[in-house]
């Protein structure tokens, strides 16, 4: 048989285009054994020490599951991690995958620093969330990072405390939390029963934190930012009762005066020492608490107003635009909020978990592990709407905007009527620039 | 061009010129000046290099930023002196100038006469004089960062070590951290703390360039210690202080890390200064040429005053 060469360079090609078009392919399509993915991802975080551990464990599965790939993980403190990312990206040296905190999510995502995920991650991928994580790693509807895990916040007692101002009923349940004219009553009886020096109550809205003073308007079923994500909707009869409520905590005296947003004690601290009877906190407190505390204490769900409402603290995982290797990096993240990943991670750092899945069946911390349900019962009061306006890429600036207000209300005497407005135009500023 | 001249003059006319006798001797001496000026460029490169990489080249940069609008990403957008028109309308910038000049006019002040008052002390025949100098000095060994930790302890005002003695002592507690000017008072005490050992470490090695003959001269003509102290001591220290007071504006100009970490510019802007309220711009709101806009005022806050000193300097080392 003869073959012309033209013959066999169309044969050629035919027997080719099949091994090109699957070499190209990148990920693995349904139905076909996963190609194993090559490479080195850099991947800066900053973390506890279990929380670092978790990480370490977590790559050396990745890289046993990935033959050929590696992720350098780069550990740095958390003071200096967001300097130090916002340099590299303005360098073009940034790493390939980063930790962020939802707050801080928008910022990056909104200003084209984040790689989309889009194309890049398997059909049905967002199933494996709650609604509420899932809303946090959006930006224009698409998606910029994975939600990696999640915190917040439920109240921390004294138990003696509480007791000896006969304040015995505790809420167990997320349907049985105190209102707040239930929690006034409660704050009231310690303030009767407290020394001048001791309080009822510190609130962890400090630094960054000020995201955490939400809680109460989500609470009173308010929002800050409208629909569209731009509008100042902070101007509201929720708006004017979150104010009023907690800026009423500093004129009777229920937290100390040192408690305002802008302080540098935390209320953990103050806590700690005994001086307030209760704390707002995370779970991620639970490790040094159970440790270090030498007096009886526990944990019961934020109080409610026209509904549950709660701060969606934790971090995200995202990777940057300019990393040469996306689909390397978005097989990392995936596999980092893989069900066992995510179980072992929030397990030994007390942290919650993200996917419905985990949410459903729970998981049990490694400290106080009979607390875990609180924990993850409160973080079911936050939703989409709730965690999709702090994922606004204005986020920071409006930050600044609910520190100065805050601020000024909590402790200079500011009425609440000054301070809605100056939220509300601080925030309309903010978004339009 | 004078050289050349007196070249030609020397050369006789219709002839090839002549080499004068002396040119051997001008050439060489012309050989070692420009060795000379090659070696000093030479010993001067290095710093200069340094200065243009790390000081000059970033200065440009900050006045190019502070006029553009930018995100903290990517190349911002020309607007021209918008940021510095901004400036004029911020309260916060006018209290944080304000807070500023304040911290430099009390901290600049108390601690050049807190250090002289100690060095003039430890100069003198103390006992275990060694022991306290390097007390005093110790605390210029400890970073800022972990200084403003310690002052944190100390002034919590829930579980502060000072509160706590002030209640002892049957005294009221003092709101250290929710009070506007508890809280001033708060950094200024801790940075005196941290800078007066500077202080006193510079003044010392003044006071012992001066001739103890002027004090004997003194004290047989009458004079009491204050006297001595007043007409001989601070007027021989003289240079030192000069010294220090240009050192001590500047870092009063530039304090960060102290009220950064003791009250982050609070209670109520209490404490903010130019370079807190730049940092919480540039790294938190993300308004970077803004931020650039107050760093560049704070450069010519600094130049200005140090342009008034240089000329006061002159007239010092001219009465000297």
């Amino acid at each position: 048989m003869d073959i012309s060469r033209r013959n066999f360079f169309v044969a050629a090609g035919a027997v080719s285009i099949p091994l090109l078009l699957a070499g190209c392919a990148g990920f693995s399509t349904a139905g076909t054994k996963p190609t194993p993915r090559k490479g080195t991802l850099t991947f800066t975080t900053w973390g506890t020490d279990s929380e670092l551990a978790g990480f370490k464990t977590a790559i050396a599965r990745f890289e046993k599951a990935n033959p050929g790939s590696t992720v350098t993980l780069n550990a740095v403190p958390y003071e200096q991690m967001f300097t130090n990312i916002d340099a590299q990206l303005q360098a073009g040296n940034a790493p390939d995958i980063f930790r962020v905190p939802y707050y801080t999510f928008g910022s990056y995502a909104g200003r084209s620093q984040l790689l989309d995920l889009t194309a890049t991650l398997p059909s049905g991928f967002s199933d494996r969330f709650t609604p509420q994580a899932w809303r946090a790693v959006q930006n224009a509807d698409k998606p910029f990072g994975v939600p990696h895990h999640t915190d917040t916040s439920v109240i921390l007692y004294n138990k003696a405390l509480l007791a000896s101002a006969g304040v015995t009923a505790i809420p167990t349940t997320l349907e049985k939390a105190w209102t707040w004219k239930e929690f006034e009553g409660v704050s009231e009886k310690l303030r009767a029963s407290l020394p001048d020096d001791k309080f009822p109550f510190a609130y962890n809205w400090q630094g960054n934190g000020v995201t955490r003073w939400l809680s109460w308007l989500f609470q009173a079923d308010g929002r800050f930012l409208a629909k569209d994500l731009t509008s100042p909707a902070i101007d509201s009869k929720a708006g004017r009762a979150a104010v009023d409520f907690t800026k009423s905590f500093f004129d009777k005296k229920w937290v100390p005066q040192n408690d305002s947003v802008k302080s540098t004690t935390y209320a953990s601290d103050i806590w700690y020492s005994q001086t307030a009877a209760m704390t707002w906190g995370g779970a991620f407190l639970l490790p040094d608490a159970a440790s270090t505390l030498d007096f009886e204490w526990g944990a019961t769900f934020a109080p409610r107003n026209v509904r549950g409402g709660s701060d969606f603290g934790g971090n995200a995982l995202v990777a940057t635009a300019g990393t040469k290797q996306p689909e390397l990096a978005t097989a990392f993240l995936d596999f980092m909020t893989q069900e066992k990943s995510m179980r072992d991670f929030c397990e030994a750092a007390s942290l919650l978990p993200t996917r419905a899945d985990l949410v459903e069946s729970g998981i049990t911390f490694a400290q106080r592990p009979e607390l875990s349900p609180v924990f993850i019962g409160q973080a079911s009061t936050v939703q989409a709407a709730d965690s999709g306006q702090v994922a606004s890429p204005s986020m920071s600036k409006i930050i600044t905007v609910l520190k100065d207000q805050l601020e000024q209300a909590f402790i200079g005497g500011q009425s609440t009527d000054a301070t809605i407005k100056g939220l509300s135009d601080g925030i309309a500023a903010a978004t339009a620039s | 061009m004078t050289l050349r001249v007196e070249e030609r003059s020397a050369a006789p006319a219709g002839g090839e010129p002549a080499r004068p006798r002396e040119s051997g001797p001008r050439r060489s001496r012309r050989r070692r000046n420009l060795g000379e000026t090659l070696a000093g460029l030479a010993f001067l490169s290095p710093n200069m290099l340094l200065l243009g990489l790390f000081v000059l080249v970033p200065l440009v940069g900050a006045v190019s930023i502070s006029l553009q609008a930018t995100n903290g990403f990517g190349s911002g957008r020309f607007i021209g002196w918008d940021n510095y028109v901004r400036l004029f309308s911020d309260g916060l910038f006018w209290r944080s100038t304000l807070n500023t000049a304040l911290f430099t006019l009390i901290v600049t002040p108390v601690s050049m006469a807190m250090g002289l008052g100690i060095a003039a002390l430890l100069n003198s025949v103390l006992p275990a004089r060694g022991v306290f100098r390097s007390i005093v000095i110790v605390p210029m060994a400890i970073s800022g960062v972990a200084t403003a930790l310690i002052g944190v302890l100390i002034f919590d005002q829930n579980s502060g070590i000072l509160d706590k003695m002030l209640k002892f002592a049957g005294l009221p507690s003092i709101p250290w951290q929710s009070g506007q000017g508890a809280a001033f008072a708060s950094v200024v005490i801790v940075t005196l703390w941290w800078r007066v050992g500077f202080n006193m470490l510079i003044y010392l090695a003044g006071l012992q360039g001066v001739n103890p003959g002027l004090h004997e001269a003194a004290r047989l003509d009458g004079a009491n210690g204050w006297q001595r102290f007043r007409y001989i001591t601070v007027p021989m220290v003289g240079p030192s202080s000069f010294f220090l007071l240009i050192m001590n504006v500047i870092y009063s100009f530039q304090v960060f890390d102290i009220i950064f970490v003791m009250t982050g510019g609070g209670p109520q802007n209490a404490t903010s200064v130019l370079v807190t309220y730049a940092y919480d711009t540039g790294f938190v709101t993300r308004d970077q040429g803004y931020a650039a806009a107050i760093g560049v005022v704070l450069l010519l806050l600094t130049l200005a005053f140090t342009a008034i000193q240089w000329r006061i300097s002159r007239t010092r080392d001219q009465v000297e």
